[in-house]
């Protein structure tokens, strides 16, 4: 049980914490206090007795830089992050492995395929450099043959941020257990959740049965004594491996109207990948807390479709124009047409904050402008870009475009 | 500059400690010290006891929230004095409250007779009473509390419901209680009552509901979805219907009013407190249909812009995303609401419009407006 005390007079904190024996699987939670500078602090759980935390959300991206952190650390885990090689959720892996890194703890990326592949030579894996001056190791192979790739390895907590069903990530849970790795984390999908009239998405909230997610979140259960499964929605961050900002960035920067789909009144949650990486790294350091839960892996503010192109313009100092459209009655392919869910798709890290002490820093009005410099420091505002079906839509909504 | 964190040695380890870093001030260690005299603990622990029995004042409390309100803190064995003019009955039955409930009630509560906006007499008669803890449920503006205040200066606690109205509009739902306020919006007298409680030396607490719902409800939110699902019409939203908005049973509203009493997790607080989940225009007719028994509605959409509807109201709310954040009072407070939506309005169903009882008289004259000029359209 973890107390903290703190005498009235001097402003000490000390903390005690029982410690279980160094060969069993549970550790005793982490106590993580840091002190925030920002006026602007919400609370997300109180200080009790057992169990210890406080959460304090900080205004600044870099939340230790402006902090004081008392923070004391479980004992170094040897990590394996298993790594899908394209797609949304590959940038996940590159910040946790980073985090994990700097916080002390060991860590191995298997990343999936080939070294010399050609997706290799985008971000993140084009700067995987960065993990291995970190201290990490990177590796390439097949995960299906993960014991022969990683032979004689031994791991106490591995991630897999690759499968989205049970084939992909059954043989990874198969020789974790094997080699007894003591925490499993998955990354699934805030995808599998039912539609629903009462938004947000929580944790317990129904899912969609025949989801490749929910097979492996079930087959996990009934495996691994330890297990959490972190359910993402979209991200945006430096060494992303798919367009997300970019997408409205393209548009407003060459003067072209923003097509939105439906009334733009659509929520979606759209957080920094540092968010989810520090949620991973908390269910790390606070295993027996975030063992057999579930974690929405998003931050805590939704964002409108139209909010977002708003954003957008406001990072790039530049206006915008936003047109919507009824995909149905154009006979348009939504999905081929936007980068979004056209829906609401809106969950809250409610598990998150409550049970790991959790909270997230995204700050879009922000964490845009960093964004956008780096959109036109690589060029890509100048970049030829062919708008097909956009000009598709336009066309048949009759809509001129100034060009 | 780092703000401190000072625990109180006093406090027991079941009460969960006060975790308001930037708040901390001299003013908050005062309170806790000034409390520690007046309550005398004789096994030694000192401690903020929201259980022990108090003088409370509430302003108002004959017509939604108070009338649950003070049910709760009659059973909990307080001395609860309602300040109305009189003009509604001090107790009258509730739909569903046993003869018994109902008497042990009527024969506690007290009555004080008079008009908040005679400030003078208001405070002159307050000081003479003397009460410990104040709730302040039909405050409007900063005016009518300042007599108050005067009044009772050794006051405990003053407990305001203030309201989600006070938010300034976001891009970036939901409100959390740290979140830009408006000092344009209607709900201003709201804010300017927030910030004199906090320019004050006392001991306060702001209530921030979103929209309130269930038995009794004198704003017509449930009850204008029940008119037109009882009357077979369809149910007109404005633009999408997929606008996110939120309502939180008033008993669960009662019941967060009570965990803040005497609770140092309150003290210069503000709180939303509303429902778990937040619902879609169009799911909201559908959930309302649910909680009556009702076939699943026909929801028309329209486009406001396209009509003038006068001084009415075609749609019981705004018309925008609104919605707040309960985790705060969830952590802070461990209060958490009972009702979900559609168990909430089968409750306010079942004891108030499912019996005959609402209190705004059917009025379609904006749906058929609307409705005709889309008939038109269709043919």
């Amino acid at each position: 049980m973890n107390t903290a005390v703190a005498s009235t007079s001097s402003s000490i904190l000390s903390f005690s914490s029982l410690s279980s024996s160094p060969s069993s699987s549970s550790l005793s939670p982490l106590v993580r206090l840091s002190f925030s500078s920002s006026p602007r602090h919400s609370l997300s759980s109180s200080l009790s007795i057992s169990p210890s935390f406080i959460a304090l959300s900080s205004k600044t991206p870099k939340r230790a830089a402006s902090s004081l952190s008392f923070t004391i650390k479980a004992e170094k885990k040897n990590v394996l992050v298993v790594n899908a090689n394209s797609g949304g959720h590959a940038v996940i892996g590159f910040y946790f492995a980073k985090e994990l890194l700097a916080s002390g703890h060991s860590v191995t990326v298997l990343t999936v395929g080939e070294e010399a592949s050609d997706k290799m030579k985008k971000p993140p894996f084009n700067r995987f450099s960065e993990i291995v001056s970190g201290g990490g190791k990177t590796v390439w192979g097949d995960p299906a043959d993960i014991g022969k790739v990683l032979e004689g390895a031994a791991f106490d907590v591995v991630l897999d941020n690759n499968g989205k069903d049970l084939d992909a990530v059954r043989p990874v849970i198969d020789w974790s257990k094997s080699i007894g790795v003591k925490q499993f984390l998955f990354i699934s999908s805030a995808g599998i959740y039912k539609q629903t009239d009462e938004p947000p998405h929580i944790e317990g909230d129904a899912v969609n049965g025949d989801a490749g997610h929910v097979g492996v979140e079930k087959y996990l259960s009934e495996t691994f004594d330890n297990w959490s499964s972190f359910r993402p929605q979209y991200m945006i961050g430096s060494g992303n491996n798919k367009d997300c900002e970019e997408w409205f960035f393209d548009r407003i920067v060459r003067g072209r109207p923003v097509l939105i789909p439906g009334s733009g009144m659509q929520l979606s949650n759209i957080s920094h990948v540092r968010d989810l990486s520090s949620m991973l790294t908390a269910a790390v350091e606070k295993p027996d807390a975030a063992k057999g839960n579930i974690f929405n892996c998003v931050s805590d503010r939704a964002v409108t479709l139209d909010g977002m192109a708003k954003l957008c313009a406001k990072a790039a100092g530049l206006p915008v124009e936003i047109v919507h459209y009824d995909p149905k009655a154009l006979g348009v392919d939504a999905r081929k047409a936007f980068p979004f869910r056209s829906m609401h798709f809106y969950a809250e890290p409610r598990a998150a904050k409550a049970i790991l002490g959790w909270s997230g820093t995204s700050n879009l009005p922000e964490d845009l402008k960093e964004r956008y410099e780096e959109y036109v420091k690589i060029g890509r505002d100048k970049k030829e870009i062919k708008f097909e079906l956009d000009d598709k839509i336009l066309a048949a909504l009759k809509v001129p475009v100034t060009v | 500059m780092a703000s401190l964190m000072v625990v109180q040695h006093r406090q027991p380890s079941s009460t969960v400690l006060s975790s308001t870093l930037s708040d901390f001030n001299g003013a908050r260690v005062t309170f806790s010290v000034q409390l520690r005299r007046k309550v005398w603990q004789p096994r030694g622990a000192l401690r903020v006891s929201a259980s022990s029995a108090k003088k409370i004042l509430i302003m108002g409390g004959t017509r939604f929230i108070g009338i649950f309100l003070s049910r709760l803190l009659v059973k909990e064995g307080h001395q609860v004095t309602l300040f109305t003019r009189g003009k509604a009955p001090i107790a009258q039955q509730l739909p569903g409250e046993s003869e018994a409930d109902f008497s042990d009630f009527s024969s506690k509560i007290l009555h004080f007779k008079g008009d908040r906006q005679d400030f003078d007499f208001v405070k002159t008669s307050l000081a003479a009473e003397g009460f410990d803890v104040v709730y302040d449920i039909n405050g409007r503006e900063a005016v009518e509390v300042e007599p108050i205040l005067d009044a009772l200066p050794n006051l405990e606690q003053y407990i305001y419901c203030s309201s989600a109205g006070v938010y300034l509009k976001t891009d970036y739902p939901p409100h959390y209680e740290v979140d830009a306020v408006d000092p344009k919006s209607r709900h201003r007298g709201k804010l300017e009552t927030e910030s004199l409680l906090a320019s004050r030396d006392v001991n306060w607490t702001s209530i921030r509901p979103v929209y309130i719902y269930g038995p009794l409800n004198y704003n017509p939110v449930e009850e204008w979805f029940f008119h037109r699902l009882k009357a077979g019409r369809p149910i007109p939203v404005p633009n999408s219907g997929i606008q996110i908005t939120q309502l939180g049973h008033v008993k669960d509203l009662a019941t967060a009013f009570i965990k803040v009493l005497g609770n140092p997790n309150a003290s210069k607080e503000v709180f939303n407190i509303s429902g778990d989940k937040y619902v879609t225009f169009d799911g909201l007719a559908r959930a309302c249909a649910k909680a009556g028994g009702f076939p699943e509605p026909e929801i028309v959409h329209y486009s406001p812009k396209e009509f003038d509807f006068g001084k009415k109201k075609p749609f019981p709310f705004r018309d925008q995303h609104f919605f707040a954040s309960i985790d705060k009072a969830k952590s802070l407070l461990g209060w958490t609401p009972e009702f979900d939506l559609v168990e909430g309005l089968t409750d306010s169903y079942n004891l108030d419009f499912g019996r005959g009882t609402f209190r705004k008289e059917a009025d379609f004259s904006t749906d058929d407006i609307i409705l005709g000029k889309s008939l038109v359209l269709q043919s």
